[in-house]
């Protein structure tokens, strides 16, 4: 019975991973409609600075958050602002995907270069400190993601739900060409939300890298769940993507133990595929117009 | 005599005139920028430095080696250099590669042109054993990793904790692609014939982020000694993983990749990895009696590059590659087939070279005699525990 326990909780916590990794992705992916393949390497490129940060300055690594967040804001909004706009009337739009697997292998060959393809350290900072509940175990830092996750979730919805600019967020996300005509700088909304796209990664960054070894290919690592994460959660919606990462996080742990670690990958894919068969549009997704004019 | 046969002549001369002060060219294949860059790099040192101990005693047959460096940072651009290194620079030989994939690309090439490759660092069974004339290895094996963890586990571990071998649970656990794949297949096959009990065999793949099901299964089954093959990664999730959940196995043993390496040590602490086994190429805190000449290999790494080498993968590299120059400086010539005659003589015993195994080619051409080191990380060091004849520190039980 405390293995079940030790596992279920193991299972929620890398969920809560999974959620904090993917909140970013789905936010661009629901908002800008563009799917990010450099997310990872935003991910990658916050771990990178928490390092410097966290060993050149001697600073507790959640320190970092005031460094790292604005400057994956930045590189979020230049990204939309340079790449992905210009690319906005392409014929095309998978042009977009193209760009930004581009900008992917950029970012990791560019941290090669920079970083050297040794892993960087994070110093714990008392991060990896187990908690115990009984004979049950968890990482201090781990429990701070999932609260980490939770915060980020409701302050989201409330962003968008309650603020001027949350309103005009959904409404570009609605309906582009309205949106327009109501006087909304689409423009100016696809910039922004990428920038917080991207932020939000950045706190993801800090979080995780006190917890796991830093490397020019660690958001490889994260990115392709994340994916699964936000197409389960429904394209877009910031509480389904949640509910999605605890799911696959339970179902990761749990089929680990029971069925094996080398399947793994083959059963979590295989519920993806199940649950998209069965609820084409996701968990929460309403049907959605992926559109970019009507 | 004709004016035909003058002109011959003079060309003739002149081409032994030429031949006598000339360079013999040899290619360097290694992945020199990308991700394998690194590992590439410090295997490339190796060749270097025998390259520069060879000359510096006078040569090949009185010619100076040039190497001509080829950047395989894919197995395409790996075919691509091997090409450019025959066609266009004509070297006689090519050495290398670090990466297997590399090279058994690479390798197809070399085999159609006739171009002898000595492979001195890449440990995929399939690398040899095609069938090829005119490839060779000197480096040790998937093979003899997993021999040699067994055998350091039934002969040296297990004895000095007071337990026999079969009474031990193995658990065995690998990153799933075909390194780690091979590598615990053999650790499978020769456990089985030694009649030492594996009660549990799970492979991950290499980007896992979570192994603590993985963690609560071996020590759900008890599992006494874990065997572990994989890259740095993952060796930093296991070891810390298996230490927060409280997982203290009787032995850890890691099969070389992370298991080697400085920055896992830092990253999972020294406390954590002390007393973890593990088995690769020949490391550097080695009995010098058994592998003479590595204090000439690292005074000559430390005047060239400046700094200790950063893996053992230099000092396996120069080692294949200096037994097989002298081989063939003590050979006829350049030409393929005398290559491949002069090295196929090569009979040097062990614990005559610097990595402290001997060379000699079997029928499929790989080094029948190399084989991998046990170590034991204590105190923050990688010390050298297996064979006894090679050992700088007796085995340290782990409470």
């Amino acid at each position: 019975m405390t293995t079940f326990l030790q596992i279920l909780l193991n299972g929620l916590m890398l969920g809560g991973l999974f959620a904090i990794v993917s909140i970013g992705l789905t936010l661009i992916f629901g908002i800008i409609k563009v799917v990010n393949f450099a997310h990872g390497e935003f991910l990658m490129g916050g771990m990178f600075i928490t390092w410097l940060i966290t060993t050149q300055m001697g600073l507790h690594p959640y320190a970092a958050v005031i460094v790292v967040v604005p400057v994956l804001f930045v590189m979020g909004a230049l990204t939309q602002r340079l790449l992905i706009q210009p690319l906005m009337s392409a014929r095309d739009d998978h042009i977009q995907i193209f760009a930004t697997v581009g900008l992917s292998t950029a970012l990791i060959n560019l941290a090669l270069l920079i970083f050297g393809a040794d892993i960087a350290n994070t110093p714990p900072h008392g991060l990896r400190a187990p908690l115990e509940f009984g004979e049950l175990r968890l990482l201090t830092g781990q429990v701070m993601i999932f609260g980490a996750a939770i915060v980020l979730v409701i302050g989201l919805e409330l962003f968008l739900k309650y603020t001027q600019t949350g309103r005009a967020i959904r409404a570009v996300a609605q309906n582009r060409g309205a949106a327009e005509l109501m006087g909304i700088n689409v423009n100016h909304i696809y910039v922004l939300t990428f920038g917080l796209g991207a932020a939000c990664v950045g706190l993801a960054a800090v979080l995780i890298a006190p917890l796991y070894p830093t490397s020019s290919n660690i958001g490889t690592y994260f990115v392709l769940t994340a994916f699964v994460v936000v197409v389960l959660g429904g394209l877009g919606s910031i509480p389904g993507a949640f509910l999605g990462a605890l799911i696959i996080g339970e179902v990761d742990a749990l089929s680990g133990y029971y069925i094996g670690s080398d399947l793994r990958e083959a059963v979590v894919f295989g519920l993806f595929l199940l649950i998209l068969i069965l609820r084409p549009s996701g968990l929460f997704g309403a049907r959605q117009n992926l559109s970019h004019l009507s | 005599m004709t004016t035909r046969s003058i002109l011959l002549g003079t060309a003739l001369g002149l081409s032994l005139a030429s031949g006598a002060f000339a360079d013999v060219k040899i290619g360097s294949l290694y992945p020199f920028s990308g991700p394998l860059a690194l590992l590439g790099e410090e295997s490339a040192r190796g060749l270097d430095l025998a390259v520069d101990q060879i000359n510096a005693a006078g040569g090949l047959h009185g010619d100076r080696i040039v190497l001509e460096r080829g950047d395989a940072v894919d197995n395409n651009q790996a075919i691509g250099e091997a090409r450019r290194l025959i066609s266009l620079e004509g070297v006689k030989a090519v050495f290398g590669t670090y990466s297997s994939s590399r090279v058994i690309a690479a390798s197809q090439v070399t085999e159609l042109a006739g171009i002898p490759y000595f492979e001195l660092g890449a440990v995929a069974d399939e690398v040899t054993g095609r069938g090829m004339t005119y490839l060779f290895r000197t480096n040790p094996t998937a093979e003899n990793m997993g021999i040699a963890v067994i055998d350091m586990l039934a002969d040296q571990i297990a004895p000095a904790a007071g337990k026999a071998p079969e009474d031990l649970k193995i658990g065995i656990i690998y990153e799933d692609s075909s390194y780690g794949t091979s590598v615990a297949g053999h650790e499978v096959a020769h456990a089985k014939e030694r009649g030492l009990n594996v009660v549990l065999k799970s492979g991950y793949p290499a980007n896992i982020v979570d192994m603590s099901s993985l963690v609560l299964d071996l020590k759900g089954k008890g599992v006494d000694v874990v065997l572990q093959t994989s890259y740095q990664n993952d060796t930093v999730l296991f070891l810390q993983q298996a230490n927060e959940a409280g997982y203290k196995p009787m032995a850890i043993i890691g099969g070389g990749g992370g298991y080697s390496m400085q920055p896992t040590a830092d990253a999972v602490g020294t406390d954590v990895i002390d007393g973890v086994y593990d088995v690769d190429f020949t490391q550097y805190a080695i009995n010098p009696d058994f592998t003479p000449g590595i204090e000439t290999f690292l005074d000559a790494y430390r005047a060239k590059y400046g700094e200790e080498p950063r893996s053992g993968h230099s000092l396996t590299n120069y080692v294949g590659a200096l037994a097989v120059l002298q081989a063939i400086g003590e050979g006829e010539g350049f030409e393929p087939d005398q290559i491949v005659a002069s090295v196929k003589a090569m009979d040097i015993p062990d614990g005559s070279t610097a990595a402290g195994y001997g060379v000699k080619f079997d029928d499929t051409n790989q080094n029948e005699r190399a084989r991998m080191m046990g170590m034991q990380w204590q105190d923050g060091k990688l010390l050298t525990v297996y064979p006894p004849d090679a050992a700088v520190a007796e085995i340290r039980q782990s409470e």
